[in-house]
């Protein structure tokens, strides 16, 4: 029995101080409980808020309620001023932006022009290696701050960007952009206050986890990421425009989209974007006018192998691929009506979209089948596609189109992430065709056109495909200096014309957005980025 | 027993005048038992960081390229952010720029620069606590359902408690979590106004704890309740409880000290692997319910390919198996004293 009493000592010790640990409350990750606050789901954002670093909806989402864009889209998709007063321009070089008065930072300093120009600079300098950078590879002496790996930059700022005065600023582009107006309302385009640049120069972690905003709502915490459940803002009082009708707003961090709709039925949270497809099907019914679904401006593609390999060269093979997928069915059966079938490159959200622009987009089976025997099209066709976020379902019933209808093989292969897949088409280990998608980064029709399609986006871009046509690049440019809106697009719409007559991808659905509110909120509206308009939101007492 | 409280005060008094020499030797003896088990420990846990750190550098996948979506970002801004983290060195240099950064107390960043100490920090209590609860459920209802279906083999309550056990088992986790959650989190609250079990989150205390550890547990309880009623029946059959029944010893005094003491040793080994099982199968239960644990870290970071995470938090796992593994050959000798450690 005597070692029976020592081991009970140390044994009952160890319980013990595990049953310690047990009781110990996990405060820091209890969410501060903001009594009547509107709250809202998030995904966890990849970043601390790092304005310029961030490209992805969830950090977007927090930092849209922090800060006020320079311009915003109105219900009829027009462009208006915000906390800008005007945005000018002759020649679609030079633009001159002057902003309204009575705008200030959250600890109460006045916004200026110098504040832009700061954040913008920081950004576009590769030293600070910030994802939004390439948003700014149209302006005069990106270059200069952009020199290449293991070359310091050789400026401090960028030469086309110049202070008027307090409220005014200038931007002078490399060459005519027609749109640069509309890339504004982007986050990468909020400004930064002098607080948030340290000693170093750099923006400093402590101004990233509780960031300074000039919009209508003000963190309350410093955000720790990975262990904070929940980001409580409370409403800025002195914010200039519309403010919203309450004073705090929640948004709660759900890696689950499913747990997520569950505490939204059951009154825990009132807004969700991006419902799990499971809720999908009931959400209308369960919901009525609770439930939002409205066109998104993102497209879903399958993409040739241009430049990877061979088979595909021929455009009729292109066209009746394109031709035997069946997009109707796939966006109601596959996805429940969550997609639209394509038919155009440009979406549907955007002025410049023709409806049936796209005639290889119209299923004919038999029609596919006749064209493929004549080209006399590759026996066997490849697939490739990363099979998460519900990707695996449509692949698949794009190669059963491909296999009935064409009377050919259809190889399906998986990858876990696309990133794999872009890696294997650049070193032409793949040669297949691929699945793509695009989310736009501002609302122009242009921005479904330069970054997918112009040969200067193979290198820098999302030109996937590896396409390059002289035509259609020379379409674009001719948009870019178009001095109308007007003639721009129809210099857009020609250049979609090429892309309609080429292939060099096919656009098979358009995403659709749907998200859902509680019974404790009305007025939820989502703008063409995908944010909710906090100021249309009210509580229902 | 008649109570002598005479003896109350003899038993008591300080370690020093009752321990005799033999003691103080054996106490020694299980200090260093214990002290060597510990040792024995670093080997494997260097060892793991090693193998794991190996195993998410060979996911194939860019972790910085796949931060930014289906978006291709500037290649030289991407260069430039794999150097920051040394993505662009060989396997054993990365590795040792980590290791290295272990034995000074930095356990690394994730690729957003948040130190991953601070990440584990925030999120093992929560893991903790879970596991923790799930096995106190696990080992109350386990054992209490066990030792009832064992007093009554073969009749009707045994066959039900087996019916029922072998039902949790075969239902995956993730259903009896949805499940759950659904009807006792929604639609309960739907249709009734009661809030007893929270859907997610832990903001409600412990009471945010009690549907996900029973989700948790579920499968492990039902073996537990298995093995409790297998080897307390085999115990009630034994010689020595023959014995001790012949003897006129009350029914309870047999079972309860004689038959279940026994019958607890293989208890005691399912139950303290079992711990490390939990914590380790928490990443469903976790995302089911938005705990903001080590296991819904744990998944995010392998499919973010952040390295520091994952080595970080498998480590600490193993760190909580060889914990569990100990104290469940310390409490071995607690049930049978026969049983010694050299």
């Amino acid at each position: 029995m005597r070692v029976t009493k020592g081991a009970k000592i140390i044994a009952s010790t160890a319980l013990l101080a595990l049953g310690l640990a047990a009781c110990g409350s996990a405060t820091s990750t209890d969410e501060a409980s903001a009594a009547g606050a509107v709250r809202m789901r998030i995904g966890e954002p990849q970043k601390l808020f790092y304005p310029g670093d961030t490209v992805e909806s969830e950090g977007a989402e927090v930092l849209a309620a922090i800060f006020a864009p320079l311009v915003k889209y109105d219900e009829n998709k027009e462009l208006v001023e915000h906390v800008a007063d005007s945005v000018k321009t002759s020649d679609n070089r030079v633009w001159t932006i002057k902003l309204k008065s009575g705008f200030t930072w959250h600890n109460g300093d006045p916004l200026t022009a110098q504040n832009y120009v700061d954040a913008w600079n920081y950004t576009a300098n590769q030293e600070n290696a910030q994802s939004a950078n390439y948003f700014f590879a149209r302006v005069q002496g990106y270059d200069a701050l952009n020199p290449g790996e293991g070359k310091t930059p050789s400026a401090e700022g960028m030469s086309g960007l110049k202070v008027v005065d307090d409220t005014t600023f200038q931007v002078t582009l490399t060459r005519p952009f027609s749109q640069f107006g509309t890339m504004l309302g982007y986050t990468a385009f909020y400004p930064l206050p002098e607080v948030a640049f340290g000693d170093d120069g750099k923006v400093t972690e402590e101004y990233a986890k509780k960031p300074i905003g000039q919009g209508l709502f003000k963190i309350d915490n410093p955000y720790n990421k990975g262990s904070d459940q929940a980001i409580t803002l409370t409403r800025y009082d002195a914010f200039p425009g519309d403010k919203p009708k309450f004073d705090k707003l929640q948004f709660k961090i759900y890696n689950s989209a499913e747990t997520a709709w569950n505490d939204l039925q059951a009154g825990e949270i009132d807004v969700q974007e991006q419902l799990p497809p499971s809720a999908i099907s009931t959400a209308k019914a369960e919901l009525g006018d609770r439930y939002i679904d409205q066109e998104d401006a993102g497209i879903g593609y399958i993409g040739f192998p241009l430049v990877a390999g061979d088979q595909y060269d021929d455009v009729q093979v292109r066209r009746a691929v394109s031709m035997a997928i069946d997009r109707k069915t796939i966006s109601e059966a596959v996805f429940s009506g969550t997609r639209a079938p394509a038919d155009d490159f440009i979406n549907p959200l955007l002025d410049g979209y023709r409806a049936g622009a796209c005639t290889a987009c119209v299923y004919d089976p038999a029609a596919a089948r006749k064209l493929y025997t004549e080209a006399n099209g590759p026996k066997q066709l490849e697939i490739g596609s990363n099979m998460d976020n519900g990707h695996k379902e449509w692949i698949e019933a794009v190669a059963n189109n491909l296999r009935s209808n064409l009377g050919v093989e259809v190889k399906v292969s998986p990858y876990e992430k696309f990133g794999q897949l872009l890696d294997e088409l650049d070193a032409k280990k793949y040669t297949g065709m691929f699945r793509s998608g695009w989310i736009i980064d501002y609302p122009s029709p242009e921005n479904y056109l330069t970054p997918i399609f112009s040969t200067g986006a193979i290198k820098n871009g999302s030109n996937y495909a590896g396409y390059s046509n002289p035509e259609f690049d020379e379409l674009v440019t001719k948009g870019d200096s178009a001095t109308t809106p007007e003639q721009s697009l129809k210099f857009y719409q020609k250049a979609d014309d090429i892309l309609l007559r080429d292939l060099p991808m096919i656009p098979i659905f358009y995403y659709r957005m749907n998200a859902a509110f509680s019974e404790h909120v009305k007025g939820v509206k989502i703008n063409l980025l995908n944010q909710v308009e906090w100021v249309s939101v009210e509580k229902v007492v | 027993m008649t109570a002598r409280p005479h003896q109350v005060p003899l038993r008591r008094g300080p370690p020093a005048i009752r321990e005799t020499p033999a003691e103080l030797y054996e106490r020694l003896v299980l200090g260093r038992y214990i002290i060597r088990r510990l040792l024995q420990a670093i080997p494997v846990l260097l060892g793991a960081t090693l193998l794991i750190y190996a195993v998410v550098f060979a996911l194939p996948g860019d972790p910085i390229a796949s931060m930014y979506g289906e978006k291709r970002m500037d290649p030289d801004i991407i260069r430039i952010v794999r150097e920051q983290y040394h993505l662009n060195d060989p396997f054993i240099v990365q590795y040792w720029h980590y290791i290295s950064g272990v034995f000074q107390g930095d356990l690394g960043t994730t690729f957003a620069k948040v130190p991953v100490s601070e990440i584990i920090a925030g999120k093992f209590q929560v893991t903790l606590n879970l596991g923790l609860t799930a096995l106190l459920m696990e080992a109350v209802i386990g054992v209490g359902l066990g030792f009832y279906a064992a007093l009554r083999r073969g009749r009707a309550q045994d066959t039900m408690v087996l019916a029922a056990t072998l039902l949790l088992i075969s239902i995956p986790t993730l259903v009896t979590g949805f499940v759950l959650q659904l009807l006792l989190g929604v639609r309960l609250r739907q249709g009734t106004g009661i809030e007893i079990f929270p859907i997610s989150g832990v903001s409600d205390g412990w009471r945010s704890y009690l549907l996900p550890a029973f989700v948790l547990a579920g499968t492990s309880i039902a073996y537990l309740t298995r093995l409790t009623r297998t080897s307390l029946a085999e115990t009630l059959r034994a010689d020595y409880i023959r014995t001790a029944v012949a003897k006129g010893m009350p029914r309870r005094r047999v079972v309860g000290r004689h038959a279940l003491r026994n019958a607890l040793i293989p208890l005691v080994t399912y139950l303290g692997a079992d711990l490390g099982t939990l914590m380790g199968g928490a990443v469903i239960t976790e995302t089911i319910f938005n705990l903001p644990g080590i296991g819904q870290e744990l998944f995010r970071s392998v499919y973010e390919r952040q390295q520091p995470v994952v080595v970080g938090i498998v480590t600490l796992l193993v760190l909580v198996y060889i914990l569990a593994n100990l104290i469940v050959d310390l409490l071995y000798a607690v049930l049978d004293p026969r049983i010694r450690y050299e």
